[in-house]
């Protein structure tokens, strides 16, 4: 029994120090890899290329030794998101369009029509919103907060002649990150104490607004926590001459390896190759025209 | 030989447990409390204290090993872990930052109104454990965040004791307060354990809070119990504390350093009171 572990399901935004090979990349490539192949899986419409992205993701967590169960765990939380984006997805699809197109009426009550291209297209979305959450887990598992910050940071550098705050903009992704797991300790805490005063907290019974009706009393003291934090750490900052980033330099300066340009050449090829086969031709060659 | 009021057995706990972050913080402890009695649980950080005093009132449940408190079985789903927190009440770590409520009394009289009492009975409740905690009656309107950290720290406590636990388990209470806080504190404590003859349970790192204080003690490190006993005999061993990072508390340790010397001392002497005599029979 775990009643209160309201960590424990969140697999993704955690950083996984497993040393693999994927960690020890300059960190502007394990950004910018996650980055394009979830862009590219944006561009996928179709379910087999979805397929092999969701495989990609697979293969590199194993890659960065990330337990591909532990990644899958961290779905559970998001499912009902995903079951109503499914719904909408299968709600609004132009079926009757696609059937005078020539896909399969797969079923039908009265005006309503489901066909098997909506389906399809329904079992692309969510295979790429696993994906997309999969690659997400990927990166915040081999990148910690440092390593995206400086990644952010060297990335928009270039930009700092266009008066871009770069700095600032990488520090505030820190914080924002950083913030979330404390939220969820603090939140943990406050569950616990208020059911040791006989708070009916820590079960998921009751219908859904009994449950809300219990968590009111836990909002004021989590903002009023995460006011607290914030302000403590203004004030740490300060205490140790923070000035923003003018003038600043750097204990890391990150420098591309040659392996870091091979496996920045790896993530284009085969974000490209997916995209690719989504739009042009392999794989609507094998494709099962409905 | 009463039942005794907790009795823990042979408790093993992993955080996160599935995840590659798990940690263990329980290896196999035994723990029991009598009624009426003062355990102290002592250990450096990350020992497991909180973990274990999270499981005497069903926070947390027995991964491995058994915990019965007051006859109940708290492996068992069927038990109503409501009525378990009710008679054994917990004060975690900083509890000021738990206080929520906008007035004092309303915040006291969450537990009490949780338990479904009558408004009645809430209203003595909160006045009494107000009074047990130190805070007269012209705090039951006062704002909870215009309040010091020490005075939260009180109302905290109050909203405890409403519950009138047969049981108290304190984790760290006397933690970051300052001299005179700790003093006032502590004396609120004794009299309330004097005055109710309910056991309580406290944890901390420090063992001078504990000296004067407990009955017997536990020393956990590393998720096990390395010492336990009367409280005097676990403090005089103080090579064995020195081992875990626990410096034993002054008089002991100077006690026991005197009898290194060659003199004829008892090491088994908690309190600058008791030590007096001691001292003086040497110097004769």
């Amino acid at each position: 029994m775990s009643d209160f572990e309201v960590l424990r399901f969140l697999s993704f935004g955690r950083y996984l120090p497993t040393g693999s090979v994927l960690h020890r990349l300059d960190p502007r490539v394990r950004l910018t890899g996650a980055v394009l192949f979830i862009l590219a899986l944006m561009l996928c419409s179709h379910p087999a290329t979805a397929l092999l992205g969701l495989g990609l993701a697979l293969v590199l967590l194993v890659a960065a030794r990330i337990p591909p169960g532990y990644a899958l765990r961290g779905l559970r939380p998001l499912l009902p998101l995903f079951a109503f984006v499914l719904a909408l997805q299968i709600l609004f699809y132009p079926h009757a369009a696609a059937i005078a197109a020539g896909s399969i009426e797969v079923w039908r009550w009265g005006p309503f029509l489901i066909s098997a291209a909506g389906l399809l297209d329904a079992a692309a979305i969510s295979i790429r919103m696993v994906a997309i959450v999969l690659f997400l887990t990927l990166l915040t598992g081999i990148a910690d907060t440092t390593d995206l910050v400086h990644a952010v940071e060297g990335m928009l550098r270039p930009f700092q002649r266009l008066h871009l705050p770069a700095h600032e903009l990488a520090l505030v992704t820190a914080l924002t990150m950083r913030f979330i797991p404390l939220l969820g300790q603090e939140l943990e805490r406050l569950m616990k104490a208020q059911a040791a005063r006989g708070a009916d907290l820590g079960h998921g019974r009751g219908n859904f607004f009994a449950r809300i009706r219990r968590m009111l009393p836990l909002f004021i003291p989590l903002f009023l926590a995460a006011l607290r934090r914030a302000e403590e750490l203004a004030l740490a900052m300060e205490a140790r001459g923070y000035v923003g980033g003018r003038g600043r330099t750097y204990l890391v300066r990150l420098q591309m390896r040659p392996a870091d340009f091979l496996a920045l050449a790896l993530v284009l090829g085969l974000a490209a190759l997916l995209v690719f086969l989504d739009r042009g031709g392999v794989v609507y060659g094998l494709t099962f025209r409905l | 030989m009463h039942q005794p009021l907790i009795e823990v057995q042979d408790l093993h706990y992993t955080y996160m447990r599935g995840t590659p972050l798990e940690t263990t913080a329980l290896r196999g402890v035994c723990f029991t409390v009598r009624a009426g009695e003062v355990v102290g649980v002592i250990g450096p950080t990350g020992s497991g204290k909180s973990t274990l005093l999270q499981h005497l009132n069903g926070l947390l449940r027995p991964q491995r090993g058994s915990v019965h408190v007051l006859g109940q079985d708290l492996a068992d789903p069927r038990v109503d872990l409501r009525e378990v927190r009710r008679r054994v009440a917990l004060l975690f770590q900083n509890p000021e930052d738990q206080v929520f409520e906008r007035y004092v009394a309303d915040d006291v009289a969450f537990g009490p109104l949780n338990l479904g009492l009558s408004r009645e009975e809430v209203r003595a409740r909160v006045r009494r454990a107000m009074e047990a905690a130190g805070l007269s009656p012209s705090f039951e309107n006062r704002l909870t965040f215009a309040l010091s950290a020490g005075e939260r720290r009180r109302v905290a406590l109050a909203g405890v004791l409403a519950l009138e636990p047969e049981v108290l388990v304190l984790d760290e209470p006397l933690a970051g307060l300052d001299p005179r806080g700790r003093r006032e504190l502590l004396a609120l404590l004794q009299e309330w354990h004097r005055r109710e003859r309910r056991a309580v349970v406290w944890a901390s790192h420090s063992m001078e809070e504990l000296a004067g204080l407990a009955d017997r003690v536990y020393v956990l490190a590393e998720g096990r119990v390395v010492l336990e006993g009367p409280t005097r005999q676990v403090f005089a061993q103080s090579d064995v504390l020195a081992r875990w990072g626990l410096e034993a508390p002054i008089v002991p340790q100077v006690l026991g350093e005197l009898a290194r010397a060659g003199l004829p001392v008892r090491s088994d002497v908690l309190t600058l009171e008791e030590a007096l005599p001691v001292l003086e029979e040497v110097l004769r």
